[in-house]
């Protein structure tokens, strides 16, 4: 059996990191990645941060990456811009956040997780090359063991001939298998998880900035609350990307759960709001159907014609409003002035109208739909995130900074992979793998995070800074109830004997009082009706169905079912036919039946099944993430 | 005791692509070669891979040859990024136009003997046979030149290098009758010819790194392939003129047929499916046709 210090399980940005690091101390690890090449797998909003907190230090992406990763790694944006919108049916009250999102940051990137996880993959798995070492995508871990009278430990694979390692870092996300086979953990339970529910849009890169009234080098993101999550505890995002928006929104699962609504609908939802609506807008074709009596073979060739045009019209238009696409279209020679190219994509557009039916009008272009379960640190993070010489890190080890408006993952996968890595490294260069010398160590070191700070408690600074935002909001605005927390938080003397009351009661017993329908609906609903202004939409947008939706998607289907239904008739599987994003439940004779070919590997129905990733290769691809 | 390194010999052809739109006829049914576009034929990519599968399983040092024009420095290219190759030679001459198989072999037995710096090959791989107008008899007969015992169909091989033997499985296709996997032990140096159906995998985490290692390899080096291609002409490769092209080619053709001229005469209809009538229309036309068409 071949033998190797370190395995890393999953090629997310916490799996990555982990690797990186290792190689950057020089051991050698080799990380398996289920989807066929990295990138594939991961979904995220995703504001990537990197943070420099007052007290104690947590380590970003640059600090693993190099100065590299700030020249060329491929982020989106700069995100400057940080905005909640409080919104009720057509009106809608704005709060700048920005001095909430710039708390203690050196920097945030908006990033699309399929292209930017393979420039990880590729920077770290050069490293570990040199230390004997590497990524292997394609590759499904199945289980892991230990022999009898060896430390080591033994990995399974569906793909490769079992290995020998002497630790493991576990990066394999929110339905780790790894904590399933070791029991480290429990499931995580719907009172513990968020659902996320994403799409990206198509924006031209000019128009976008001129909306969002940005320049090339920055970003914007927008948050909303209210009646967009139809009566759910979450809110919406909108994180502007080059020439892409993520839209989404994130949905408390026990919201979910009282009140089952399909998340492709939720979805719509806030793609319908008319605020969105008007973000997202932009000039979309649609061609009607010939009234004209034809023969088939010309109604054919028309056809053909018509979409011929539209590419180019399509691809022209995109280059016109992009700042590269502009200067390669006049130095190719094939256009002398920006003038001639708006001419050109007009007479495309004429051409379409008058002779192929088409008709041009405002609507929005919809690229990809996800979906993907996020743990919320406060209620689910490991206490001792080991097990044996497994170490859990990022997603896997349900950490994730969950405040307000804060999701933060992805930095605090990466500060927990760093912790992870250099534990490992001190066991390998001592040759102890006991759990009082790395695992202790490990847990000892994440408990000094900053961000396991976040997850306990509330930072009375950042409250402040969110209070001042805030402070244009009559206190009488929301029941006697909350309005008098508001109060008590505003004045500066007894906002610390409220935050340290808060503490003292853990957040155990604080959350179900302050995440509720009544703060995340109600509130920001009464918000906007009091002090909110008129929003109109001139159009609403047509959303795709969600067979279009998974029709969009990449699969390569395994015939063999990766969820196996075990209480066909639970309360639980039942709510799963509305729950599931791509509908791979239904119900009959009071079974619920799945059929996996649409999967999208979200995790919402792991609760109550036998859960697994579907084998390597296998599965959905997402080109955005 | 360290192992041998393990030296590979692959010999390619170029063949013209088949697929449609690529194919250019002369006026009297032949094939037109230098219009038609050309690429490494599907036998010998197969060939390659099983090299590549040498490359990454053993870090065998491999060297790709072929003989023909000098474009055919295009497939040797094509096989370059497939098999991550350490050299490419391409055996050229106008002497050795016109040759049969015999002849050809002849070139590819001394084209052999010159590769991996002059250490020739512990195993020589060809494709199963080329698709246009070659009777598979090229490789057979190199190994024959060579002395080498020939393994066909080669569907699975592995190396053991101390005792420098191979032990391959080939695929033997009893028309009618049944399919046989017939397993086989050789020394080295062997011939083998690799099965179109040739797959390799990579089972081991050693495997799929070194794997990954010589794909960023092979993509970096074919990038500028130049630097690692020879050209031999008759001299280089001291060739008996009496044993290479027309004069080394005893094969008298009897009859060429010309290669049937397929001139696109389809016709496509659209039929909505959802109407019964249209469907009707479609299912009388099949009818029509099956009961025409000729049965040969
Ligand atoms: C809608 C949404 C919005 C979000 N917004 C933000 C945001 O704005 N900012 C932020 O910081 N965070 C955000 N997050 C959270 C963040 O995306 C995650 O915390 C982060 O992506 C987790 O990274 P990870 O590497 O730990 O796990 P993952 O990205 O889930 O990676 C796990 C990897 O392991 C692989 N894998 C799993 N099992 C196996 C196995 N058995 N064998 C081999 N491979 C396996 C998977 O294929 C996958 O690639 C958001 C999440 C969602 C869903
Ligand atoms: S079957 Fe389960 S994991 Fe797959 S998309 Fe549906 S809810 Fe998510």
């Amino acid at each position: 059996m071949e033998k190797y210090d370190v395995a890393v399980v999953g090629g997310g940005t916490s799996g990555l990191t982990a690797l990186r690091q290792l190689s950057n101390l020089g051991k050698q690890a080799v990380l398996l990645e289920a989807g066929s090449t990295t990138g594939t797998k991961n979904v995220s909003g995703g504001i990537l941060y990197s943070k420099k907190p007052k007290n104690g230090r947590v380590y970003n992406i640059e600090d693993v990456f190099g100065r590299e990763f700030i020249d060329e790694a491929p982020y989106e944006r700069a995100i400057t811009q940080y905005i909640l919108h409080a919104t009720s049916r057509d009106k809608l009250y704005s709060i700048d956040l920005t001095p909430v999102h710039e708390y203690q940051i050196n920097y945030a990137y908006s990033v699309l997780l399929s292209r930017f996880v393979p420039w990880l993959a590729k920077e770290a798995s050069d490293m570990s090359e040199k230390m004997g070492g590497g990524v292997i995508s394609g590759v499904h871990v199945r289980s892991i063991r230990w022999e009898t009278g060896s430390n080591d430990t033994v990995i399974e694979t569906d793909e490769l001939e079992p290995f020998r390692v002497r630790a493991v870092i576990a990066a394999d996300g929110t339905n780790s298998e790894l904590a399933d086979v070791t029991k480290a953990r429990n499931k995580f339970s719907s009172e513990q998880l968020y659902q996320g529910v994403k799409v990206v849009i198509k924006l031209p890169e000019t128009i976008l900035e001129d909306r969002f009234n940005i320049t090339s080098e920055e970003g914007a993101a927008h948050l909303f609350a209210g009646d967009v999550t139809m009566n759910h505890i979450g809110g919406g995002f909108l994180y502007t990307n080059r020439d892409t928006i993520s839209l989404g929104a994130v949905y408390h699962m026990d919201s979910m759960m009282e009140n089952p609504v399909e998340p492709s609908r939720l979805i719509d939802a806030l793609i319908r709001n008319q605020f969105v609506a008007e973000f997202i807008k932009d000039r979309v074709p649609t061609r009607k159907a010939n009234q004209a009596l034809i023969s088939k073979d010309e109604e054919i060739r028309q056809h053909f014609m018509a979409v011929k045009l539209l590419k180019a019209w399509n691809n022209l238009r995109s280059d016109y409003y992009s700042r590269d696409g502009i200067k390669r279209l006049i130095e190719s020679g094939k256009f002398k002035t920006k003038e001639e190219i708006e001419g050109r994509i007009n007479n495309l557009e004429k051409e379409l109208v008058e002779k192929y039916n088409c008709e041009f009008g405002d609507n929005y272009v919809e690229l990809e739909y996800s979906a993907r379960l996020i743990p919320d640190g406060k209620r689910c993070r490991m206490k001792t995130p080991y097990y044996k010489n497994v170490l859990f890190v990022g997603d896997a080890a349900g950490r994730g900074v969950f405040i307000g408006p804060r999701i933060e993952g992805l930095n605090v996968g990466i500060d927990d992979a760093v912790r992870a890595a250099n534990a490992v490294a001190r066991s390998l260069d001592r040759n102890n793998f006991d759990e009082q010398y790395l695992g202790s160590f490990y847990t000892k070191s994440v408990e000094e995070s900053p961000y396991t700070r976040d997850m306990k408690e509330i930072d009375k600074e950042y409250l402040k800074i969110f209070l001042d935002c805030s402070k244009h909001i009559p206190k009488d605005i929301v029941g006697s109830r909350y309005g008098m927390i508001f109060k008590l938080m505003s004045s500066s003397t007894l906002r610390g004997i409220a935050v340290g009351f808060a503490n003292m009661l853990g957040f155990d017993r604080l959350l179900p009082m302050v995440e509720s329908v009544d703060t995340y609906v109600n509130v920001p609903i009464e918000i906007a009706e009091r002090l909110g202004r008129h929003v109109d939409s001139n159009y609403i947008p047509n959303t795709p169905s969600l067979q279009e939706r998974i029709a969009k998607l990449d699969y390569d289907d395994d015939s063999v079912p990766h969820i196996q239904v075990t209480k066909p008739r639970s309360e639980f599987m039942q709510k799963m036919v509305s729950l599931c994003p791509t509908r791979c439940y239904s119900s009959e004779n009071g079974d619920v039946i799945l059929q996996h070919e649409g999967c999208i590997e979200c995790g919402t129905c792991a609760y109550e099944t036998l859960w697994r990733h579907p084998r390597g290769v296998k599965g959905v691809s997402y080109k955005y993430g | 005791m360290p192992v041998r390194p393990l030296n590979v010999g692959v010999i390619v052809k170029l063949e013209p692509d088949f697929s449609e739109g690529n194919v250019s006829y002369n006026p009297d049914g032949t094939l037109n070669r230098a219009e038609t576009k050309n690429i490494l034929g599907p036998h010998s990519a197969a060939a390659t891979l099983a090299a590549f599968y040498c490359k990454v399983k053993y870090d065998a040092r491999v060297a790709i040859g072929t003989m023909g024009p000098p474009i055919a420095n295009q497939a040797l290219k094509q096989a370059q990024i497939i098999s991550n190759a350490d050299e490419l030679h391409l055996y050229s001459d106008r002497i050795f136009a016109g040759a049969d198989t015999l002849a050809t072999a002849e070139v590819l037995r001394l084209g052999v003997s010159r590769m991996n710096n002059g250490l020739g090959a512990d195993i020589v791989i060809s494709g199963h046979r080329a698709s246009d107008g070659e009777t598979g008899q090229t490789g057979p007969q190199t190994a024959w030149k060579l002395g080498y015992p020939f393994i066909g169909n080669v569907i699975d091989f592995q190396i053991d290098q101390e005792n420098r033997s191979i032990h391959a499985k080939r695929f033997i296709l009893l028309y009618g009758f049944y399919d046989v996997i017939e397993e086989i032990q050789a020394p080295l140096p062997v011939f083998i010819s690799a099965d179109p159906s040739y797959k390799p995998s990579f089972d081991t985490v050693s495997e799929r790194l070194s794997l990954a290692r010589n794909l960023n390899e092979a993509r970096s080096k074919a990038e500028n392939f130049e630097k690692y291609l020879q050209v031999y002409n008759s001299e280089a490769l001291g060739a008996d003129p009496r044993f290479v092209g027309l004069p080394g080619s005893p094969t008298i053709v009897y009859k060429v047929e010309k290669i049937p001229k397929a001139k696109a005469k389809r016709r496509v209809e659209f039929i909505d499916g959802n109407d019964t009538a249209q469907l009707d229309m479609a299912a009388e036309k099949l009818l029509q046709l099956m009961t025409e068409a000729p049965i040969k």
